[in-house]
């Protein structure tokens, strides 16, 4: 079964790092990401720019909207994810709670839908 | 350069429906959907696509001082909420514009385009 484990994080925490504690916050994920790895758990993941970076599209009235920005200006935004394979959701949460973020933000767990015909969406 | 398109929907519209009926809708949406994905793929045939089963399933992991707590989720509170992604390598943010616009849920929900970072 695919899990997936959406990060959400105070982004500014992030941008007040110096470098030596941004390689540390790095290191630790790097960290995860290797035992993660081993246990073949680990089918990947992404780290997703801050949000001031993003742009958000709607159509209205058949017209494209676009604004610069998220969809919802929230504190603790999507930072990245991580695809995990794991055998139940019991082991999903206790990969989830291994990825810093849950140590600050929160990470939230979603199971991948699965069609009719048995194949998770590609 | 690579970007995420996070497809935000309110999924109570079609969450409250009886089962056929969703099927129904889901099947009906369908082709919309395909075309999106074809157009994805004739720009990036390596594109990725996450569908996440509904929001009622999440579960919200943080750990304090140590200590894991696990909350029914989903974690945000807004009434539209992340139901899936595609990842996908777009040469520049116009075209990644163009693309998220064909989202189906762009029409009714949001498409937000994010840069990948690494």
């Amino acid at each position: 079964m695919k899990y997936m484990a959406l990060i959400y994080a105070d982004a500014s925490r992030w941008e007040h790092f110096s470098p030596e504690q941004r390689e540390a916050a790095y290191g630790r994920y790097r960290a995860f990401g290797e035992e993660a790895t081993r246990a073949n758990v680990m089918l990947g993941g992404a780290e997703l720019a801050p949000t001031h970076d993003a742009t958000t599209v709607r159509i209205q009235d058949a017209e494209t909207l676009v604004t610069d920005g998220p969809y919802a200006e929230v504190k603790e935004a999507l930072g990245g994810y991580y695809l995990l394979e794991c055998a139940s959701l019991d082991e999903a949460l206790d990969w989830a709670a291994k990825i810093p973020g849950a140590e600050h933000g929160a990470v939230e767990v979603r199971a991948l839908h699965v069609d009719d015909a048995g194949s998770e969406a590609a | 350069m690579k970007y995420a398109f996070l497809i935000y929907d309110d999924p109570t519209s079609w969450e409250s429906l009886p089962e056929d009926e969703a099927l129904k809708f889901r099947a009906q949406e369908m082709p919309r959907w395909e075309a999106a994905m074809g157009e994805l793929a004739s720009v990036d045939p390596n594109f990725e696509g996450y569908e996440l089963e509904s929001r009622s399933t999440a579960k919200v992991v943080r750990v304090r001082d140590g200590e894991r707590m696990v909350t029914d989720g989903p974690f945000a509170e807004t009434k539209e909420v992340i139901g899936g992604f595609f990842v996908a390598d777009v040469p520049d943010l116009d075209d990644a514009i163009r693309l998220g616009a064909q989202i189906p849920s762009a029409e009714g929900g949001s498409i937000e385009i994010r840069p990948v970072l690494g």
